[in-house]
């Protein structure tokens, strides 16, 4: 699966109750009230386990990770980065 | 004192009309503004039929908007009923059946999508859309021919001016109801022991719907200071950033805001020149998280305060200068509140003694809504009886060591399991503790503690129970010791101590 689906699927089964109508790529989480603080901490915790990085705490923030799009794009800059020696 | 609490707004209009008085995103609202919007949406639902008393319910998030509405229903000699503009259908038709409301007014899509709960209530005359200031009549009748005519005021302070609802555990919601003298009786207090003035800007994430966030509302308009709102605290550092950018000079949250703020924001790298003081209400917050915070903010004056919805909300206050001298403490009781502490008879204590908090004041919420016994079982002889547990120090500061109904009884011993909470919690490798009384045969009750230890630390039972034989006294040592990876929490964040009676799995 890729990560967009995967994300997707964890969002739908902990937020939305397993209703995924509503959840489109560029829906804002924040706006659509789907998730709160401790949501966004929960997704944090998600995607630290499942991908293997570390969110760092200045990372916390809606270009990162307010919707899906944004959630992609920051796996994508965080996993394509070359890793510290 | 301004008699009247639409008039905190009309008088602070009348200082300082081009003074900012709410900054949303890239909106800065100027008094005068703010007031003239009130007026116009408060002459309108007079001439709709809002008859003084009647509810109307408040279905916005903090923004200008929410101003707008509350100081125009309270001039209209209504009552503001705020919920939650994302309530779920279930919870707000109860809402609307408890409170039978003539008027709702909410936003945009945010109204249409509710429309069919609303629409359907019978007490329901007239939803308002406060963007495109639509009213929308769904059913004749009211005070139509009253409001014509009529003067929009209503001078008389004890009429009511909220109902704030509290999240009960039974299944019907509670309504707090708050009166005009209430809320300005509880403002004035706080302004005065914060030293509040129209050059303060606070930073308000809480929501105005709960009575913490409304009394920021009231304090800053009385005191014609400015309302910095940002509804995005789910990323701390975009709060942050609007603090530093906005010079805020106080800061409002609750204990896990600043849990969230020391653990998951850059709160520890920046600076805040401007922030005079923070305040923390709303649940006890461990002495060990309040010094942490006084360390991350070292200019600035931490205020540990105590109240109820019951009470607008404010009971006591902790100076900041006792803050690191005497932790735990929520200090004395605020201008205006006198507090005892009770046994259950509803006699004082002596000093020393554990006694539950008991408070009076102008304060004091008249009851709750359409609740005659809940109301009798809290309120007596003008006394709100808190339900929560407190014993003052040879100073006279108070400590609150828990709730009445979560006492532990151990042979003969009363325990205060918070007090023992917050001893585990310093424990080395102990990120998390709870503690609840369960049956025993021989004590009463015995003592059972949870542990969810710091990630990546082992912690033994032997460790605790030494822990515990060095820290506490002997018949404070658990019985038994659960091990869990976290503490389960209700959905307010507090650790849910039914579920831990319930004996969860590890």
């Amino acid at each position: 699966m890729k990560p967009l689906e995967m994300v997707r699927t964890f969002m739908v089964e902990n937020f939305l109750f397993g209703d995924d109508g509503t959840l489109r790529e560029d829906t804002q989480f924040l706006e659509n009230g789907i998730i709160d603080s401790t949501g966004v901490l929960e997704l944090v915790g998600y995607l630290e386990k499942t991908f293997g990085i570390r969110v760092e705490d200045g990372e916390i923030a809606p270009d990162n990770l307010n919707s899906l799009k944004n959630i992609c794009g920051y796996l994508e800059r965080k996993l394509g980065a070359p890793k510290p020696a | 004192m301004t008699a009247l609490v639409h008039d905190l707004l009309r008088v602070s209009a009348e200082r300082y009309p081009d003074r900012i008085a709410v900054v949303c995103g890239n909106r800065r609202v100027p008094y005068s503004r703010l007031q003239q919007r009130a007026t116009d949406l408060s002459e309108r639902l007079v001439a709709s039929g809002l008859a003084p008393g009647e509810r109307v319910l408040v279905l916005l998030e903090n923004s200008p908007e929410y101003l707008v509405t509350y100081f125009s229903v309270l001039r209209a000699g209504g009552v503001v009923v705020p919920v939650a503009h994302d309530a779920n259908e279930r919870g707000l038709g109860r809402i609307v059946a408890d409170c039978t409301p003539s008027v709702v007014i909410g936003r945009g899509e945010q109204l249409r999508a509710r429309e069919w709960t609303l629409g359907d209530a019978v007490s329901v005359r007239t939803i308002v859309d406060v963007d495109s200031m639509e009213f929308d009549r769904r059913r004749r009748g009211g005070g139509a021919l009253r409001g014509a005519g009529r003067r929009p005021v209503d001078a008389e302070t004890n009429q009511l001016a909220l109902i704030l609802y509290t999240s009960g555990t039974s299944g019907r919601p509670k309504g707090v109801m708050l009166t005009r003298r209430n809320l300005l009786s509880n403002a004035a207090s706080i302004v005065e022991y914060l030293k509040l003035t129209y050059e303060d800007r606070v930073m308000v994430v809480l929501p105005f719907r709960y009575s913490y966030g409304n009394s920021l509302l009231t304090t800053h308009v009385l005191a014609g200071g400015c309302l910095v709102l940002e509804n995005r605290f789910a990323f701390p550092n975009v709060v942050l950033d609007r603090m530093q950018e906005e010079e805020v000079t106080g800061f409002a949250g609750v204990p896990s805001t600043f849990a969230i703020l020391l653990n998951r924001s850059s709160l520890r790298t920046r600076v805040f020149p401007a922030l005079r003081y923070v305040t923390q209400a709303g649940g006890a917050m461990s002495p060990t998280l309040a010094r942490e915070l006084k360390e991350a903010l070292p200019e600035t004056d931490v205020f540990i305060m105590y109240g109820q919805t019951e009470a607008a909300p404010r009971l006591t206050y902790l100076e900041p200068a006792e803050l690191l001298r005497r932790p735990g403490s929520i200090g004395k009781a605020i201008p205006g509140v006198r507090i005892t502490l009770r046994d259950e008879e509803g006699i004082p204590v002596r000093p020393g003694e554990i006694g539950e908090i008991v408070a009076e004041g102008d304060n004091i919420m008249a009851g709750y809504w359409n609740s005659p016994q809940e109301t009798a079982a809290v309120l007596k002889n003008g006394c709100l009886y808190t339900g929560d547990l407190g014993r003052a120090d040879e100073d006279g500061f108070l400590y609150v060591v828990g709730r009445r109904s979560e006492m532990i009884k151990t042979g003969g011993h009363r325990i205060s399991p918070k007090e023992m909470e917050h001893t585990l919690a310093a424990m080395p490798g102990v990120a998390e503790a709870a503690v609840v009384g369960v049956p025993d045969a021989i004590l009463g009750q015995a003592i059972k503690v949870f542990i969810a230890p710091t990630v990546g630390k082992a912690v033994q039972a032997a460790d605790v129970l030494r822990f515990c034989s060095e820290n506490f006294e002997a018949f404070l040592v658990p019985k038994e010791i659960v091990f869990l990876d976290e503490l389960p929490k209700s959905a307010n964040g507090k650790v849910d101590r039914s579920a831990l009676k319930g004996d969860p799995p590890a």
